[in-house]
């Protein structure tokens, strides 16, 4: 099936007209995956009856991309996903059909109508901001920038290994508070650090309580694109369209 | 006082799929009313349910019963149905380490808040995780213990037509169809709750009035030389029967066009549509055939109309037709034609389970299914025509090899084929007759390859069985199981002979859960001190494999002087039954006069060739008065 997909991709490429939509996530809904959240934002389209573009061949599916995973567990205030439309739709439109299908929790803050990008929103993403939000937990935070290695278990491919994060922490943000840290951290598909991966580490590391980074809130609160230390938040990224866009 | 749960973030943060746990579904129905109620009274004059499915949260959202019941029971406002989700054991265990009771997905109300605590029962295996629920929600195990003010504990469901095994732990069970017995049972609860719960025991008298009502507690048991002897009842106003209850007309019972819709993966993602209820056909083993005679039918029409609202209400870009036998509804082809048409450019797939292969099912399954050709089912049940003649399974050789044809011409080359091992007079000709078949299907694709002309590629040809369990209200009431070592000795003789191909696989279902759900199929109240026990010794999720430990099981029987034998061995069609005293509709008399035609491997035509006078047209429906 997947196959009959690629080949017809191959053959027509049907022009898309791309929303390219801000969305926050909190309360019951961060608790799943995002496979599930892939669906129950395409459920939602659904029920809005909203023209949306589907891959062809045997197994269609909504044509929708997501700038990064959003893990279980992971509140956010500022992620995106390109909704492509097969019709022009004004982005207000958009919104006013969507928002009432939405469950509890997921909302879709602002949207924009795009042309169809260079590079694929998901491929663009390089950093991402993080608050994390437990008792005492900003100086250890502190401590753990402060190191020059942070090294970790990691399980990958059922193996687990030693893996060194220092170099995936890019900066602390916002410490004024003894109780949330926000910081910066690489993200996207080349290097990409995980909240989990870290609050693993910070237990590890500063004997910061187990029990506190179980129950800290974690939240996505901005993802950039660009290369560090140059880069921009996405809405702020000016946009590479494909050379023969409308 | 009401109370609601608050579940530690860093517990659902150390438990798989926490979204199980949080509710917030869309269609899901909170109760506003209710909760000012219950925030500014501490509780409320509604009757409250708590909807429990006694397995995980995936499985429990994929049952229709749930979806109906929690509309009929949420339709009016001086009723409201909230639901409750077996937690799965790593959940458990952290709820009783910090003492969170189990509780409602709507207003995270513990379980023993709530006035009804309703089970749907769907497979004997299930029993454990009730007590599992009862415990967690902190309601008192035995009906003789509970408190006027405590939840009155019911079931209902497939499993609730022979309640015994769980007799002592529900103060009363469904039989039949709810969506009418579960108002006028919840509005003798308003009654009672708006007197002040006084005298639990009257209330349990008033609702074995309820036609359709059972409560255990009412009807003694008695035992003669370790066999069950009769019922004997406690008053004499206590009916004698109890009759299931069905629906007569069901495009005008309620139906749930806006089902709760979850937001983590399911079992099946899609919605449903029940298309009718019963079955025409009559297999002598089957419990669903006879249980839910007879047949009734939902017109195309009115489905058409609530395909049409459930795929928009839902999102779901596919809709399932439930039914016992997709190909005996009449008005097949109008049905899948409107929604088709209905569903046009939304990219939305039918499922057609159990369709009969011909040529009209074929060009069906082209036209609806995005999954082209992914695999054609067949359940032959039995690998000879004579066992196929025992069990009355309408189908021959001939009518399997001409489908299969068609199908293979058709592009087809992916088969699964379903059989039952140790159903009454096999022999191992029978068994060896499933290796038979499916090597003769083999040729026939090879064959059909060649008159082609085609070079073929390879098919794959499965070949599943599971294990006979005989089971209550079926012809096959009074059969012995086959033991474990014959069981095993069968499939490694099967196991010898498909081995002969390599497209063909052979897979089979676990020997010792069939045994044990032997047991418990026909087990009658002695059971019930074992199963508390099985439950305290850690045993709950038995439906899992990996969760479900036979050896422990059946020393905690053994304990309890409980055998093999005693459940899942024949009986004397002598005896009383302990369910003889529930009435499905289709006779005691009929049952031992299919039994007699199993043994003179005669076939018993369909409802729709000729009635057999099963006894289901007491209830002046459906197939029982079509012309013929
Ligand atoms: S009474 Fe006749 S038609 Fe009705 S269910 Fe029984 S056998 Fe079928």
């Amino acid at each position: 099936m997947r196959n009959d997909n690629v080949e017809m991709h191959k053959k027509e490429h049907l022009p898309q007209f791309i929303l390219r939509t801000r969305f926050t996530r909190r309360g019951p809904l961060s608790f799943i995956g995002h496979l599930d959240l892939m669906k129950v934002i395409e459920r939602a389209v659904r029920r809005a009856d909203l023209p949306i573009l589907h891959t062809q061949g045997y197994n269609p599916r909504p044509v929708m991309v997501f700038a990064l995973p959003l893990g279980v567990g992971i509140d956010t205030t500022g992620d995106y996903v390109d909704v492509a439309m097969s019709v022009p739709m004004e982005a207000d439109e958009f919104l006013d059909r969507i928002r009432p299908q939405l469950p509890q929790g997921l909302e879709f803050i602002s949207a924009r109508q795009i042309g169809e990008p260079k590079d694929s929103i998901m491929s663009i993403v390089s950093a991402a901001a993080y608050s994390l939000e437990a008792p005492g937990i900003t100086q250890k935070i502190l401590d753990l920038f402060s190191l020059e290695k942070v090294e970790t278990q990691k399980k990958s491919k059922g193996k687990i290994k030693t893996v060194d994060i220092r170099p995936l922490m890019i900066k602390p943000l916002t410490t004024s508070t003894p109780d949330r840290a926000d910081i910066m951290v690489y993200a996207g598909s080349e290097k990409n650090l995980r909240p989990d991966v870290l609050l693993a580490a910070l237990c590890e590391q500063t004997g910061y309580g187990k029990d506190k980074a179980d129950e800290c809130i974690v939240t996505r609160t901005a993802l950039y694109g660009g290369t560090y230390p140059d880069i921009k938040e996405l809405s702020e990224l000016e946009i590479k369209y494909k050379e023969n866009n409308i | 006082m009401h109370r609601e749960i608050v579940v530690p973030r860093s517990v659902l943060m150390s438990v798989e799929s926490p979204g199980r746990y949080v509710g917030g579904e869309i269609n899901q129905i909170i109760r506003e009313d209710i909760v000012r109620e219950l925030r500014e009274k501490g509780g409320c004059s509604a009757v409250r349910t708590a909807f429990c499915f006694p397995d995980v949260y995936e499985i429990g959202m994929s049952n229709l019963a749930l979806q109906i019941l929690y509309k009929v029971l949420n339709s009016e406002e001086w009723t409201s149905c909230e639901r409750a989700f077996a937690p799965w054991p790593d959940m458990d265990k952290l709820m009783r380490e910090k003492d969170i009771p189990l509780y409602s997905m709507e207003t995270r109300s513990p379980l023993y808040e709530f006035d009804v605590v309703a089970f749907t029962l769907g497979y004997e295996m299930c029993f454990t995780n009730v007590l599992q629920m009862l415990d967690l929600g902190k309601i008192p195990f035995l009906s003789r213990d509970r408190k006027d003010d405590d939840p009155i504990v019911v079931c209902g469901g497939p499993v609730a037509y022979n309640i015994e095994p769980m007799a002592d732990y529900f103060d009363a069970a469904f039989m039949g169809e709810g969506e009418e017995v579960d108002l006028e049972f919840t509005r003798l609860i308003k009654e009672y709750k708006d007197n002040g719960k006084k005298d639990r025991q009257a209330l349990l008298r008033r609702i074995a009035k309820i036609e359709g009502m059972y409560v255990p507690s009412l009807y003694e048991p008695q035992y003669e030389n370790g066999r069950f002897k009769r019922f004997i009842r406690k008053y004499d106003d206590v009916p004698e029967k109890i009759r299931k209850r069905i629906i007569t007309d069901l495009d005008n019972v309620i139906f749930p066009t806006a089902p709760v819709v979850p937001n983590n993966s399911v079992v099946h993602d899609r919605a449903y549509l029940e298309i009718f209820r019963g079955c025409i056909r009559g297999c002598r083993f089957c419990q669903a055939g006879y249980i839910t005679r007879p047949v009734r039918e939902k017109s195309a029409d009115v489905l058409i109309d609530q395909g049409r609202c459930i795929e928009r209400s839902t999102g779901y870009d596919e809709l399932g037709m439930l039914s016992l036998s997709t190909s005996d509804y009449t008005g097949l082809s109008k049905l899948t034609d409107g929604l088709l048409e209905a569903f046009e450019d939304r990219h939305t797939s039918l499922s057609l389970p159990s369709l009969r292969i011909d040529n009209f099912a074929l060009e069906l399954m082209d036209k609806v299914s995005r999954t082209r050709k992914t695999g054609l089912t067949f359940a032959p049940e039995a690998g000879t025509q004579r066992l196929r003649d025992v069990i009355n399974k309408g189908i021959c050789e001939d009518d399997i090899m001409s489908a299969l044809k068609l199908a293979f011409d058709g592009g087809w080359s992916t088969v699964k084929l379903y059989f039952m091992l140790g159903l009454p007079t096999e022999t191992d000709e029978d068994v060896e007759g499933i290796a038979d078949l499916a090597l003769k299907i083999e040729d026939l694709y090879y064959q059909c390859a060649r008159e082609r002309g085609e070079k073929p590629r390879r098919p794959e040809i499965t070949v599943s069985t599971s294990m006979f369990i005989p089971k209550p209200f079926t012809a096959f009431q009074w059969e012995g199981q086959n033991t474990a070592e014959d069981f095993l000795r069968k499939q490694a003789l099967l196991k010898s002979k498909v081995k002969k191909s390599r497209n063909i696989r052979y897979i089979w279902h676990d020997v010792e859960t069939s045994c044990f759900e032997g047991i418990l199929a026909r087990g009658d109240r002695r059971l019930c001190p074992a199963m508390l026990d099985g439950y305290k010794a850690g045993m709950i999720f038995d439906a899992w494999d990996d969760n479900f430990d036979y050896e422990k099981w059946m020393q905690i029987l053994d304990k309890h002087g409980i055998t093999w034998e005693m459940f899942a061995g024949a009986i004397d069609p002598s005896e009383e039954l302990p369910w003889d005293h529930i009435d499905v509709g289709v006779t005691r008399s009929f049952f031992l006069k299919e039994r007699e035609n199993a043994y003179k491997e005669t076939v018993t035509p369909n409802c729709r060739e000729k009635c057999a006078g099963c006894g289901a047209a007491c209830f002046k429906t459906g197939v029982c008065f079509e012309k013929r």
